[in-house]
């Protein structure tokens, strides 16, 4: 069996096995843990705590906008965020994978154009975001080393899928593949989690903030 | 009886009709144009030219180079039409031969010369210092900056690395690695080089808008010149940026600018630029990276080991106000009566109230 083999087979259902049953058990966890009820006597909705905090956290944050002038910082995320969802599940080659190894998604792949399009938004984003993780104070004293290794993984495993792009390389192609069965096994045990963790943390604060009848 | 008569007739006509719609049918199209020169060509010359050796074959092939066409034309309507030889293209095959290219000779030549002046540089001078610290910091870089900066300069490197591979592999890596991973790394560098080149414009764009002031030129960078940008000793007097640096925020624009646009119409060459606009681009590209790349070597030293303190300054955005006063004391001066003014303002806004 070559490794390439080895990577599309045994290795991408290892890898790929990981993902689902840690990401789901850490979700179970967080939903059906459960915790002391606040004792104190609520002022505020918790619920609409909760939805202000899920939506309004998609506007930037108003002192952002202000003297800190970070307002690229939103667009920084919005441009990574969308762009990275996109071609990862627009591209053609991705699509082709996905329908091959997993379901039969039934929509048509972008065109090649809005595939590097969308590359090109998701790295400008990602390398401004992790940037700022280095020279803002502030963050970078509250930035985790699995914070570094989750961009810095991510950031690689894009990469690695940009220069497969020729699409003339097994080598190329395997090593891409690789790469995404690494980060698909670092995921659950690390912040990318946040991928499906957002809405909750966001409800959980808000709704917290909303009992107390403060914003989040 | 009578009807398979009229039948044939019927028939006899549709066929005459027919007969003559078919022989106009070239004088409705035009065609019949095409074949009438052929006609009167063939009754003035019979068969194809120049076979009774009327002229060379050096003759010929010379008449095409010199943009003759005739043979074998692209498609009518292409930017090329017309064109069977492209006598520029020699120019530029001489010029970007991977293994006899000056390019690659006088590029590979000259960044290791500037290597090694930096080397060299480093081991007589060391490093500018500026003494003891003062303890006190003042702002010289904004959030915005910092990140503006640091994200091109990732993207300069990754195209840096990328595009001297491509420029380089043949004579340099390929001995090294052999066909097969040469082959690899050309298409994987080749990938990434097209795709992040929008990115590194983009990016130059912010580098422009967040550092153009303090980058126009002023009569105080005649004093640093004179006294030698302060590298060999004694105090060179500079504002918010010293000659040195401006000469590269201008390098990083032009040059970039020129990397930029031509990047773009060799990233599109079908819809941008003819075929010599390309080779144009090409080697403008080539030698604007070179620029690029040679001067990037000298800035990305002073920004870390060659000056103390100056690369605090694009972290935390923060440098000690000694480190100011020995590199930028004119901009350093205007900072603080700018914050005593506000000060004042701020007093006697207190005041006031
Ligand atoms: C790893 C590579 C680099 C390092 C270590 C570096 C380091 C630095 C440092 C420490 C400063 C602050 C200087 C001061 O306080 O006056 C600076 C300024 C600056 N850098 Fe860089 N830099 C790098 C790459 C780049 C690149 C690739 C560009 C442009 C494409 C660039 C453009 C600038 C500009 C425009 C300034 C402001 C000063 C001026 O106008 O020249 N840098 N850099």
């Amino acid at each position: 069996m070559t490794l390439l083999e080895l990577l599309e087979g045994p290795l991408w259902i290892a890898s790929a096995s990981i993902f689902v049953v840690f990401a789901a058990f850490r979700l179970i966890v967080i939903l059906f843990t459960g915790r002391r009820e606040a004792e104190a006597r609520p002022v505020g909705s918790p619920f609409l705590g909760a939805l202000r905090t899920i939506l309004g956290h998609f506007l930037p944050w108003r002192r952002l906008l202000g003297n800190g002038k970070a307002w690229f910082v939103t667009i920084a995320g919005y441009s990574f965020h969308i762009g990275l969802f996109v071609l990862l599940l627009f591209a053609a080659p991705h699509v082709e994978f996905i329908r091959e190894k997993i379901v039969n998604l039934p929509w048509d792949p972008i065109p090649r154009w809005g595939f590097i399009l969308s590359a090109q938004f998701a790295f400008a984003g990602l390398i401004t975001l992790w940037v700022r993780r280095f020279v803002d104070p502030v963050v970078r004293l509250i930035s985790r080393p699995d914070d570094h290794v989750a961009a810095g993984l991510t950031f690689i495993v894009m990469l690695t899928g940009c220069m497969a792009l020729g699409e003339q390389s097994a080598f190329l192609r395997g090593l891409h593949l690789g790469l995404v069965e690494l980060w698909l096994i670092y995921f659950p045990f690390s912040s990318l989690m946040h991928t499906f963790t957002w809405p909750f943390s966001r409800g959980f604060t808000g709704a917290m903030a909303g009992r107390r009848g403060t914003r989040a | 009886m009578a009807i398979n008569k009229r039948h044939s007739a019927v028939r006899l006509l549709w066929s005459l009709f027919l007969l003559a719609f078919l022989m106009a049918m070239p004088a409705l199209t035009g065609n019949d144009s095409l074949l009438a020169q052929e006609s009167s060509a063939a009754r003035a010359e019979p068969g194809p030219p120049n076979t009774l050796g009327k002229r060379s074959d050096a003759e010929i092939w010379h008449d095409l180079r010199l943009g003759a066409g005739g043979i074998a034309n692209p498609p009518t309507g292409s930017r090329e039409a017309g064109a069977v030889i492209n006598a520029e293209g020699w120019e530029w095959a001489k010029l970007r031969n991977p293994e006899k290219s000056p390019i690659v000779h006088y590029g590979a030549w000259g960044l290791l010369a500037i290597l090694g002046l930096l080397v060299l540089f480093y081991l007589i001078r060391g490093p500018v210092g500026h003494g003891e610290d003062s303890g006190r910091r003042i702002l010289r870089f904004r959030l915005s900056q910092r990140v503006v900066h640091w994200s091109i300069a990732f993207v300069f490197i990754l195209m840096g690395l990328t595009g001297l591979s491509i420029l380089f592999g043949r004579p340099f890596i390929l001995p090294l690695i052999g066909k097969e991973a040469h082959s690899i790394l050309l298409t994987a560098a080749m990938q990434a080089h097209n795709l992040f080149g929008p990115i590194f414009a983009l990016f130059l764009l912010g580098l422009f808008v967040h550092f153009l002031r303090g980058n126009f030129p002023s009569l105080v960078d005649i004093k640093w010149l004179l006294k030698g940008g302060g590298f060999f000793g004694g105090h060179a007097p500079a504002g918010r940026y010293n000659l040195g640096e401006k000469a590269w925020f201008w390098t990083a624009v032009i040059a970039g600018g020129a990397l930029s646009v031509t990047g773009f119409l060799m990233l599109f060459p079908d819809y941008l630029a003819t075929r010599n606009t390309i080779h144009l681009s090409e080697l403008i590209h080539a030698i604007a990276a070179l620029v690029m790349i040679g001067f990037s070597l000298g800035h990305i030293y002073l920004g870390t080991i060659g000056t103390r303190g100056t690369l605090k300054g694009m972290v935390d955005g923060y440098v000690d106000e000694n480190w100011a006063r020995a590199h930028h004391d004119r901009w350093l001066e205007e900072e603080l009566e700018k914050a005593e003014s506000g000060d004042q303002a701020r007093e006697t806004a207190e005041e006031g109230a």
